[in-house]
């Protein structure tokens, strides 16, 4: 008695303390799944995190807690004719939301990744040529020409210009499936599909176990093996609790269409900053909006169809 | 012995041009200092070199309009999308967008001769336009002051030889262009003459498949779209060092490579292990 009476007591103390950090770490101990958070409760932890944000990062922090949209079904499509592969939404997905970026191996966090791959062809001197030789997996092409096969070193492209005469670029990063199978694999159940479309993580109740990360199909989870590198000058201070608040060492993170951006009706920031408009996004119950009429009037293809995941990010062409 | 003697008075030479040479550098870096430190001004550039730029300031402390990149100097990201921009204007097939909500980047702004073109040259005087009359053909003579200001006119890489500048610029009010009726629209209205041969991009454009619009991505929000021109240069869409439609350009820094993995080129040389 007296010592859970002691307990309660320096409970009572930390959660008083004027250290925004310990105060706030207290007090999520008792936090429930933002899932099962009342109203009061998620005013509460954002109140909390706001100030603990704050004191760290040295200026005016929000952590915005808005729901899903009555009327929302986001929905993504990605020109791949026009994608020239000179990876400005990789780094405006850094930019806006908060990613780690040290130097050291496993503090620079990326959530796009930009693929590139070689053009295959059919053509007479190569038809009998058999199957593929050399290294790698091969991930496109066909059959009788080499050309396809790619190697992971060839995603860290660095040419004098893009895009390359003999190279075909394909962003990858969440593709937001209606049939996650990270959701399904997520012990905790930290992670979820939002009702507007989204695939979220809360990441106060991730333990950092990776089943996620090998089960997506998409390599779209990243996770934050060492304390991330946030300077406070490059740090976005406007967030989402479910979005790019600043996550804390041993958390999976990923894509979730810039939630702070899209759930204020904003477009997300790698469509923005895209320099040759081949990233669309829009509302999917929308019958005007760009990603259904890409939907009713291009070809359109998911990746990796045939598992069933369901995408909501489409790819197209002219 | 001698070459010794030699080879030191090559060195002694080299270190002291070098030193005077840095010196040099410096003396011309703290004369460049003063000049440029009161404005500070990051500009970066948007969809391609050359045309549409944003200036960096701070909306709040913290929080800039856009961010730069430092390797390439391109747009990054933007915190305020409508960062000088102006309402587009009447557009056929857009009248169910609210007032104000379609709003462009003034390509006016960015022309530095356009201003001039009406009042220097093309002004309507001078004895080949006393009485005022038309080319017979449309074949453009060469004007060695237009191809010193335009050097893309001298061999237009647009329509394979079939279209010349009229085709395009207005006949008598050369800081316009032309639209569907041969009436002048303004240059910060491309779409108006573009449309007129790629219709299909134009609706595509209108819907917003084609091209780049930021801002709110309701259908009916406010938007700044981007015209024809901020992302083509119409003088030269054909050639160059061009690849699938576009000018190249340098990309952004690579992502960091797998721990184990010393070079981009390490798996060709050592395989892997299936």
């Amino acid at each position: 008695m007296l010592s859970a009476s002691a307990l309660m007591g320096s409970a009572a103390l930390m959660t008083m303390s004027d250290d925004a950090k310990a105060a706030t770490e207290w007090a999520e101990h008792f936090q429930k799944n933002y899932r099962l958070m009342t109203d009061a409760e998620k005013a509460e932890a954002r109140t909390r995190l706001e100030r603990r944000y704050s004191s760290e990062y040295g200026k005016k922090v929000t952590v915005d807690t808005t729901g899903p949209q009555p009327g929302v079904l986001m929905g993504y499509a990605l020109n791949v004719r026009k994608c020239i592969g000179c990876r400005r939404c990789v780094h405006a997905c850094v930019e806006e939301n908060n990613q780690s970026r040290g130097t050291r191996p496993g503090e620079k966090i990326e959530w796009i990744q930009v693929l590139r791959m070689e053009r295959g062809e059919f053509s007479k001197d190569k038809m009998n040529q058999g199957y593929p030789e050399g290294l790698g997996i091969q991930v496109g092409g066909n059959a009788y020409t080499p050309a396809g096969q790619v190697l992971e070193g060839q995603y860290r492209y660095e040419p004098e210009a893009v895009p390359e005469k003999d190279a075909t670029y394909m962003p990858i990063a969440c593709m937001q499936c209606e049939k996650p199978p990270c959701v399904k694999v997520c012990p905790v159940r930290t992670t979820y599909r939002e009702a507007d479309g989204p695939v979220v993580i809360d990441y106060n109740w991730c333990i950092g176990c990776r089943m996620c990360m090998g089960a997506c199909p998409y390599w779209a989870r990243r996770i934050n093996l060492t304390t991330p590198v946030l300077p406070k000058e490059e740090m976005n201070p406007v967030t989402h609790y479910l979005g790019n608040r600043p996550r804390m060492r041993g958390v999976v993170e990923k894509c979730h269409w810039c939630l702070q951006r899209t759930r204020q009706g904003r477009y997300p920031a790698c469509v923005e900053v895209c320099p040759v408009g081949a990233r669309k996004f829009g509302n999917l119950l929308d019958p005007e909006s760009e990603v259904s009429l890409i939907l009713a009037r291009k070809n359109v293809f998911r990746l990796k169809a045939e598992l069933n995941t369901f995408p909501k990010f489409f790819y197209f062409y002219d | 012995m001698k070459k010794l003697a030699f080879h030191t008075m090559i060195l002694a030479f080299c270190c002291g041009m070098m030193t005077s040479a840095l010196a040099q550098e410096q003396k011309a870096a703290a004369a460049q200092a003063p000049a440029a430190q009161p404005p500070q001004e990051t500009v970066c550039f948007e969809s391609r070199k050359g045309a549409s730029e944003v200036t960096k300031r701070d909306l709040q402390p913290g929080w800039p309009n856009v961010k730069c990149s430092p390797k390439t100097g391109a747009a990054l990201w933007y915190g305020d999308p409508y960062d000088g921009t102006v309402p587009m204007g009447k557009m056929p097939g857009l009248e169910k967008i609210p007032e104000g909500h379609a709003v462009v980047k003034p390509r006016s702004e960015k022309l530095a001769i356009l201003p001039m073109c009406a009042t220097a040259c093309h002004n309507g005087v001078g004895p080949a336009f006393n009485p005022p009359k038309l080319p017979k053909d449309k074949k453009p003579i060469p004007i060695p002051t237009m191809e010193g200001l335009l050097p893309d006119a001298k061999d237009l890489q647009h329509g394979r030889g079939r279209i010349w500048c009229l085709d395009c610029h207005h006949t008598t009010k050369r800081n316009m262009l032309v639209d569907n009726y041969g009436d002048p629209v303004s240059i910060d209205q491309p779409q108006l003459l573009c449309g007129k041969c790629h219709g299909d991009k134009m609706r595509d454009w209108r819907d917003g498949i084609h091209g780049k619009r930021i801002g709110e991505f309701a259908s009916t929000g406010k938007k700044r779209w981007f015209t024809c021109t901020e992302c083509h240069n119409p003088h030269n869409v054909q050639d160059g060092a061009r690849n699938k439609g576009f000018v190249q350009i340098a990309p952004e820094a690579p992502p960091q490579l797998p721990k184990g993995m010393k070079d981009a080129k390490y798996e060709r040389v050592h395989g892997i292990a299936h």
